[in-house]
């Protein structure tokens, strides 16, 4: 009996020993260094001490992180639903294709900036946002300065929309490649045409691939950290651009360890609360 | 002055002699320590395990581990870890004068006026010992290589508009408006870095104005004093009549005008130069000259600032800190190891007898060469020679570096005056300042 009890553990100890030593205890130590603030006195190195809930309390006062979250939600609202539907779109014509070479040309077109990491995308970019360089401004004739803070959230937004379209795309239409043709087929003989299907077959089956890509972006938009902080060289960019170049600052910069691990975790439980919004707004369509 | 270039003039003739002349130009260093010891040293100079092979061969007893960590904010965090950690700190490190109080804040940087660093501070130009021993006692490091500040020029551009080198800011402005109008605004006379808060300030610190003082326990923080907003002023001025430009440092967009003749002069370190001859290549090569800074006041000596540079720390965590004071001081004041940080790193020396170094004066090699074969070296020395003495940095001048460039938007948009602009800086750094613990007034 109690051999039997043992065995699942037995079996689930490596994951267990993985998932304390890799999650639980770093959340455990960023939980108990949110406790701490960063005190001097006068000269010499700066001292943490216990300050309770003192950094929370900072933290929603602070209107420069309340800025950066509001900075997300920006991007929440327009880039991401932008990024879905065209991620959608290109799903469903490659999957109408015919041409097996055409349709394995297009996949790779597409997805091949996801594979170029998000440091390199944020330097690639910046150069083809350079003021007086830009293709762009050269075609146009035009003097747009891509990087000033104006715009600089939306050439940001844009530069993740080129790296991650292609990825979400890729998902979307292996779900699509998933779906039963006799459904079709069905559909067919019902009379539907070319639109119906697309309308009342594939886009309800694309939904659960759709929720999980949506939920994937949020997270995704949350720690949207190596472009904006890549573009800062060649131009202005707030500390408080997104929450992840805020917090990072406050730890590497500023060397407050303390804040930093309170802003993450009151990042992580925002995270937390917007993909549980998205996920039952998603689900309440059904 | 004549006398020490005379002494150089003669070593690089007689080649033979030259490396034992050359220790005999040195100061008398330390005695090296009896028993054999290893010191670690992280530093970014390139080509540095060179110039120690010949210190290991005066000094067999000390064994020298070099790490090079690149430089950057990543060394920095590394080096902070290691000393808030209490361990795995090197003996010596390379820190950037800006970020030394920092540090010695930390409480990890080892005093060095306990080894006899003292001693030394005759030999170096004075404004770099300001820079590691604020309060005159306290050594928190060893000068290494600094950026005095001179202006860059265009001399085909110059001659082309038929302006003369402007020796003062009023000149100056004369010629960015003849520049503006004969070029029909394609052409700009000067750049305005308005995201290098350092750039800035050296330009303020060649006026005399000083941005932060050690009182005791406690700083003065002026960031927008009299200089400052003469300074800026002076620049916003020149930005809304379309002067000067505003593009980034070491971007695409500024090499790209650089090269291409639509920027005809810019203030840089003594860095620099190195910088352009690399950047640009054989783009415009042999066109562009160094002068001094334009003054204020005319015929007065010339007065600059300084934009980087850095020091060799020693932390408290080494084992042996007369050897490491030892390194440290050989390595920035024996004319064999300036030499070969000059020639291999481009450090621009900080010790006096260094900025009179054969090896500096040598014109048919970059960065002179790509100068049109000028000795550039000559220029920036006396720029070195007027930097003033007194400047200090504040621990928290990361933060105000980065609150810069966002003041400095809001004026290039016109939101804020110059004089608004540097206000809000001052409120900001301060509130920083003292949110984390800092008396400062």
């Amino acid at each position: 009996m109690t051999r039997n009890r043992a065995t699942p553990w037995f079996f689930l100890t490596p994951f267990l020993l993985a998932f304390v030593a890799f999650f639980i205890a770093p959340v455990g130590y960023a939980l108990y260094l949110s406790l701490f603030i960063k005190k001097r006195s006068g000269f010499g190195p700066a001292k943490n001490v216990f300050g309770g809930l003192e950094n929370y309390v900072r933290a929603f006062q602070d209107s420069d992180f309340l800025h950066s979250l509001l900075n997300i939600l920006l991007f929440l609202v327009i880039q991401v639903p932008l990024m879905l539907i065209v991620a959608t779109a290109l799903a469903l014509i490659l999957d109408s294709v015919k041409s097996g070479f055409a349709q394995r040309f297009f996949r790779t077109a597409f997805y091949l900036p996801y594979t170029v990491p998000g440091v390199i995308a944020g330097l690639l970019w910046g150069y083809l946002y350079s003021k007086n360089l830009s293709p762009l401004n050269q075609i146009t004739g035009l003097k747009t300065d891509f990087l000033s803070s104006g715009i600089l959230l939306f050439s940001i937004g844009n530069i993740v929309t080129w790296t991650w379209t292609g990825y979400n795309m890729i998902t979307l239409y292996a779900a699509l490649q998933n779906v039963p043709t006799d459904i079709y087929e069905a559909a067919r003989i019902d009379g539907a045409s070319n639109w119906n299907v697309t309308r009342y077959v594939k886009l309800p089956l694309l939904r659960p691939a759709l929720t999980l890509t949506g939920i994937f972006s949020v997270i995704g938009t949350m720690q949207i950290f190596s472009e904006p902080f890549v573009l800062r060289p060649l131009g202005y960019v707030p500390d408080n651009i997104t929450p992840n170049t805020y917090l990072y600052l406050a730890v590497a910069r500023d060397g407050n360890f303390g804040y930093g691990a309170a802003l993450a975790i009151v990042m992580a439980l925002f995270t937390f609360v917007l993909s549980g919004f998205f996920l039952r707004n998603v689900r309440g369509e059904t | 002055m004549k006398k020490v270039a005379l002494k150089s003039g003669a070593l690089l003739l007689s080649l033979a002699l030259a490396a034992s002349t050359a220790h005999a130009a040195d100061p008398a260093f330390p005695k090296g320590p009896t028993s054999p010891v290893t010191l670690e040293v992280w530093s970014w100079v390139p080509g540095l395990d060179k110039t120690v092979t010949a210190f290991t061969k005066q000094y067999p007893n000390i064994k020298i581990k070099i790490l090079n960590l690149g430089g950057g904010p990543a060394t920095y965090t590394k080096l902070q870890t290691a000393i808030k950690a209490g361990s795995g700190a090197p003996d010596v490190a390379q820190v950037e004068y800006g970020f030394l109080p920092a540090f010695a804040d930390t409480g990890g940087l080892a005093d060095l006026s306990k080894y006899g660093a003292n001693d030394y501070k005759k030999y170096f130009v004075p404004w770099t010992w300001g820079q590691v021993s604020p309060d005159g006692q306290a050594v928190y490091a060893i000068p290494q290589d600094t950026g005095p500040f001179a202006m860059v020029y265009r001399d085909d551009i110059l001659k082309k508009y038929n302006i003369a080198v402007p020796k003062t800011w009023a000149e100056y402005a004369k010629a960015a408006a003849t520049v503006k109008t004969k070029s029909n605004g394609g052409v700009k006379l000067g750049n305005f870095y308005s995201t290098f808060a350092p750039w800035f300030m050296a330009l303020a610190w060649a006026d005399g104005g000083q941005f932060f003082q050690r009182q005791g326990d406690s700083w003065v923080q002026t960031l927008n004093n009299s200089s400052s907003k003469k300074v800026l002023n002076y620049w916003n001025d020149l930005i809304k009549k379309g002067e000067v430009g505003t593009l980034a440092g070491f971007s695409a967009d500024y090499w790209n005008a650089a090269g291409a003749g639509k920027l005809a002069t810019n203030m840089e370190a003594a860095w620099g130069p190195g910088g352009y001859a690399g950047s640009l290549g054989t783009k415009s090569a042999g066109l562009w000259r160094v002068a001094p800074i334009p003054q204020w006041t005319a015929g007065s000596s010339v007065k600059s600032g300084n934009w980087g540079g850095s020091s060799n720390v020693v932390t408290t965590q080494s084992k042996n800190p007369e050897a490491a004071t030892l390194f440290a001081l050989w390595l920035n004041l024996s004319s064999n190891a300036i030499t070969a940080d000059w020639n291999n790193g481009g450090l621009f020396p900080a010790s006096d007898a260094g900025l009179a170094l054969p090896a500096l004066a040598v014109t048919s090699k970059n960065p002179s060469k790509f100068f049109g074969g000028q000795n550039i070296s000559s220029v920036y020395a006396q720029a070195s020679r007027g930097v003033n003495v007194n400047f200090q940095w504040a621990p928290w001048f990361p933060f105000v570096n980065d609150n810069f460039s966002k003041q400095m938007d809001k004026m290039l948009k016109g939101q804020l005056t110059p004089d608004q602009a540097l206000d809000a800086w001052q409120a900001e750094s301060l509130a920083y300042a003292k949110q984390n613990g800092f008396t400062v007034k």
